[in-house]
């Protein structure tokens, strides 16, 4: 089973969110948005995969129609769930859906300008079909429904237990951290897989039973010195100070400049950074 | 939630008698009103009426597990040929080890 086609269509979307759970890089993390900022960035948006239980607990933020689920802000969601019942209306149509953690409403409004041949292309959905759906939390009154954008036919079921692993993985992200590397134990797996983007961290991290995730990094590019330097900071035992690049250059008998020009080179994509003084480094790592 | 519907192998029928469940399992015999599906284990099935399975093929039934540990269906879906049941196994491993997004109160 290739989980991996299932897998594309969200990359983009972990990304932003990886990098702001996991690194305090950026201050993107919803608990520290002031909650009364008026300015909706759509910067901030996500796509996060949840089970309809999370959508019905999902905590009511203060301005209208935000909602937290740990502790986290959403703004897009998506789920999986089987259809119990479908109400034509004139506006929307209307779907009971169950993914056996609980049942919620998913209204889908009917775009009154569509061609015949749009509506002739939409999916045609019966009761019990497993479908797929993207969508925003509303409340109307007290009651709890998603307005969703889509809503497709699941066509593999396996989706099915894709989307309810998933909706665990970033559960588990945000209440417990991102999860550590696995232990790569050869040095030149640490080299491969280290800390050098969170994203592919967490990949290389939640791939563990899917081998197609794990292994392929894609480092950003960097010159030979830059490596080696990366690398006897990486393996050398030091304090938190990290390493004088005076260190450096004798561990590694290399001249001093190039062992400066190696380290503004890993200054500059982030995967070092400077302690006590402009020439003291240290790994740049998340956990 | 009242209406949830956890998901279980057959390790799990003990525990869940006079519930409702959820259950993905391989149809392995069919005779007449009862059939036998594989989930992590044998399981026998009393069929509805409206249940239409078909040997070998996965099926997702949703039923009423009973004392003697049968499972009464409610509905069943077809699942077809090509799912991967180590993957359905570990979704019930995780929906009830993190049981605070699947089922239950917390």
């Amino acid at each position: 089973m290739n989980y991996n086609s299932y897998d594309n269509q969200y990359s983009t979307s972990y990304g932003a969110q990886g990098g702001a759970g996991g690194g305090g890089f950026f201050p993107g993390d919803g608990s520290q948005n002031s909650p009364g900022s008026a300015n909706r960035s759509y910067s901030k948006d996500t796509l996060r995969p949840v089970t309809i239980k999370q959508v019905l607990e999902a905590q009511p933020m203060h301005q209208d129609g935000d909602f937290k689920i740990d502790g986290t802000e959403i703004t897009q969601v998506t789920f999986v769930g089987q259809i119990r019942n479908i109400s034509n209306q004139t506006t929307n149509i209307t779907y009971k859906l169950d993914d056996g953690t609980g049942a919620i409403e998913v209204k889908q409004w009917i775009d009154s300008d569509a061609s015949e041949a749009q509506i002739a292309a939409r999916p045609k959905l019966a009761e019990n079909d497993y479908v797929r759906v993207w969508g925003k939390l509303r409340i109307y009154g007290s009651k709890r429904h998603v307005g969703a954008q889509i809503v497709r036919p699941v066509a593999d079921f396996n989706e099915i237990s894709y989307h309810l692993l998933e909706a665990t993985v970033i559960h588990l992200h945000f209440t417990r951290g991102p999860p550590e590397l696995p232990n790569a134990g050869a040095a030149a797996g640490a080299a491969a897989n280290g800390a050098y983007g969170q994203q592919q961290q967490q990949q290389a991290g939640y791939g563990g039973g899917m081998q197609d995730m794990g292994g392929n990094t894609a480092l950003p590019s960097m010159s030979a010195a830059a490596k080696k330097v990366y690398n006897v900071l990486k393996t050398t035992p030091q304090s938190n100070e990290g390493l004088h690049q005076q260190v450096i250059a004798a561990k590694l008998n290399m001249d001093m400049g190039e062992v400066a020009r190696a380290g503004d080179e890993l200054l500059s994509i982030g995967v070092i950074y400077t302690t006590v003084d402009d020439v003291t480094w240290a790994i740049l790592e998340v956990d | 939630m009242s209406d949830a519907t956890p998901r279980i192998l057959a390790t799990h029928l003990e525990n869940f008698k006079h519930q409702n469940v959820r259950i993905l399992g391989k149809v392995t015999q069919l005779r007449g009103e009862h059939a036998q599906i594989d989930a992590g284990g044998l399981i026998t099935i009393l069929l509805g009426r409206d249940s239409h399975l078909t040997l070998n093929h996965a099926v997702e039934i949703i039923g009423k597990v009973q004392q003697d540990l049968t499972v009464r269906v409610l509905a069943s879906t077809d699942f077809g040929t090509g799912i991967d049941f180590g993957a359905a196994a570990a979704v019930v491993d995780a929906t009830h080890r993190y049981k605070e997004i699947f089922y239950g109160d917390e």
